[in-house]
């Protein structure tokens, strides 16, 4: 008999008790309902984290010597040719030193500034433009030039009339020290703590010079060739590092890392809810489990018929097989639809982006057929067995 | 004249907590071809047990039962349910119409089970109850038709697979006489087309009604009047 006779026949068996069909099948639209609503607010969490990491961000690694043993002697601007040379990956290691103070001009005082000492890449590698005037040259630093680009946000705060290129700031660190603005950067957000919008670039022979007097660097910014896993470049970097300085003398932050580390955690949760949700469903099976023989200790009659009139054991089993499919499929398929609905508000309250994970798709389709298999079963293979003679004067 | 339904030497015996019931007790006879047969008895005689026997509804617990010369001992429930789509036509006495399905379907049942497409399942049933005078009753559901309706279309759906035999179990048992002579005649049609008719009755009236009566007491034979 044709799979489309045994739906209908399953559809019209539902329809006849409606709310008992419902009632019955509430367990799977919920249990459907809760892993789809997880799985999907765990893409969009997940999603979402990976989109607030900076697309600049997360193919740089920063190195950080920490304390100032002698241990952290190696860390010079030298140094930065070594890490290109030793690690396979490394598109670049660009020396970085900074530090805060106070940047005046005219009556304009703002305090805190972070100032930088950066070599002409800096910029390049960070994906950072000038929104007016020009960025470093190699001769800037070489020269050590009192030369100074400025983020768009401090530009704003020393020049409210937005006449910053080509006019002087002084910064105030010891001493104070009178600086040429030659750049204003584009603003560009990143959500790595230091905002570059907030900062003043100079270069990085020019720092040295005048606040430091010392070879070390303040931090290395290494960019990973396109192509290499950020997170294994910065694994080699910390190997390495490990083996020439000890583990205790510097520091290394690697977004890729910690992106890599955050993706785990909320698949590893997402999962475990799942898992707990899924339990909901195997609940919601037991429900089909007892609706079903419910129908065919009620149906014993009509299944008397049936095989009076020529239907094989295997075609009763079938019958009430495609019914108890056909519920909790339709029950996965309402659950679906109302865990789409509360993943989607759930993500629009939590400011996540909404989406429907192709898994808790297929988990909301797969399951309740698998569900509707594993506990119609016992039911159908009753129903099979029935002695015909005994059906019948059951009816 | 050739046999339809040869039961031979067939006992059908029940436990009941310790005891045992001999429903039917070696019993052997034989339904020809184009007869019309009455098996008559008073309740508990074993008359249901043999309907179920010569129905494929049930099996002996010794003996053999020949349907169409074969032999239906040792066969799977599977080649059973073969037989009583084919072979057998069921009308019962109230009637068995499954409720939630007008009386076209109720007819297209035996020929959904029999493999039948639904074109030309359709176009039999229709035939069918145009046969048995329902040709304005189609799409009623059972419980739109009356006692005499119902039995019409029950007799329709026994029909369809143009059964070896028609095994009826009190037909008229639940109508009253006006309407059950209608069912008679109607039966009587059909034998005269040359079906094959057994009615498994306690009615002296329905039986007398039939060229054959087999009297059953205590699970045997207590007079065949072949």
């Amino acid at each position: 008999m044709m799979v489309s006779e045994n739906i209908r026949m399953a559809l019209r068996s539902m329809a006849s008790s409606k709310l008992r069909t419902f009632l019955s099948l509430l367990g799977i639209v919920i249990g459907v309902a809760s892993v789809v609503a997880i799985m999907n607010l765990g893409q969009s969490a997940a999603e979402s984290m990976s989109a607030s990491f900076d697309v600049g961000g997360l193919n740089m690694i920063t190195v950080r010597p920490r304390g100032r043993g002698r241990e952290t002697m190696i860390f010079t601007e030298d140094f930065s040719y070594t890490l290109q040379n030793e690690i396979d990956g490394v598109q670049e290691v660009l020396p970085l030193v900074s530090s805060t103070a106070n940047v005046r001009q005219r009556d304009e005082i703002a305090e805190s500034v972070v100032v930088q000492g950066v070599t002409s890449g800096y910029f390049a590698s960070n994906s950072l433009e000038a929104e007016n005037g020009r960025l470093f040259s190699v001769e800037d630093n070489i020269s050590r030039r009192q030369v100074a680009v400025i983020g768009t946000a401090l530009a704003e705060d020393l020049f409210p009339a937005g006449n910053a290129v080509g006019s002087y700031v002084s910064v105030m660190r010891n001493q104070s020290k009178s600086f040429l603005v030659v750049g204003v950067l584009a603003s560009h957000d990143t959500s790595q703590g230091s905002s570059f919008d907030d900062a003043l670039f100079m270069p990085y022979n020019t720092y040295t010079e005048r606040f430091r007097h010392t070879d070390r660097v303040g931090s290395y910014s290494i960019k990973v060739k396109d192509g290499y896993d950020a997170v294994s470049v910065a694994e080699d970097i910390e190997d390495y590092l490990d083996r020439v300085a000890g583990n205790d003398y510097y520091r290394l932050f690697s977004p890729a890392t910690v992106k890599a580390m955050a993706d785990e955690v909320t698949g590893t949760f997402t999962v475990f809810l799942a898992a707990i949700a899924a339990i909901s469903l195997a609940v919601g099976g037991i429900g089909i489990m007892n609706i079903m023989l419910v129908s065919v200790s009620e149906r014993t009659g009509e299944i008397g018929i049936r095989k009076a009139l020529g239907a094989a054991p295997s075609v009763i089993r079938k019958q009430f097989l495609s019914e108890s499919v056909v519920v909790s499929a339709s029950g996965g398929l309402i659950g679906l639809i109302l865990g789409i609905i509360i993943s989607v508000a759930g993500a629009l309250i939590s400011g996540w982006i909404p989406v429907i994970s192709s898994g808790a798709v297929t988990v909301a389709v797969g399951f309740p057929i698998l569900i509707g298999i594993f506990f119609g079963w016992y039911p159908a293979a009753k129903a099979a067995s029935l002695q015909p003679m005994e059906a019948l004067q059951r009816e | 004249m050739k046999e339809v339904i040869v039961l031979d030497d067939v006992s059908r015996i029940y436990r009941m907590g310790d005891e045992i019931v001999y429903a039917l007790n070696h019993v052997s006879l034989c339904i020809y071809d184009g007869s019309l047969t009455s098996i008559m008895g008073p309740s508990g005689s074993g008359k249901s047990t043999i309907m179920s026997i010569i129905g494929c509804l049930d099996v002996p617990t010794y003996g053999h039962v020949l349907i169409d010369v074969e032999d239906t001992s040792g066969m799977s429930e599977k080649d059973l349910s073969y037989i009583r789509n084919r072979k057998i036509g069921f009308v019962f006495q109230h009637f068995s119409l499954l409720p939630k399905m007008s009386a076209l379907e109720n007819v297209e049942i035996p020929l959904l089970y029999a493999g039948v497409r639904p074109k030309e399942r359709r176009e039999r049933a229709e035939e069918m109850l145009v046969r048995v005078g329902l040709s304005d009753r189609m799409k009623h559901r059972p419980n739109e038709l009356s006692g005499g309706q119902k039995q019409r279309v029950a007799i329709a759906r026994a029909l369809v697979n143009n059964p070896r035999l028609i095994l009826a179990d009190e037909p008229t048992g639940a109508l009253d006489s006006t309407t059950g002579h209608e069912v008679m005649e109607l039966f009587h049609g059909l034998n005269e087309e040359g079906k094959t008719i057994v009615f498994v009755t306690h009615d002296r009236s329905l039986a007398s009604e039939c060229q054959r009566i087999i009297s059953i007491r205590d699970g045997g034979i207590e007079d065949d009047g072949l």
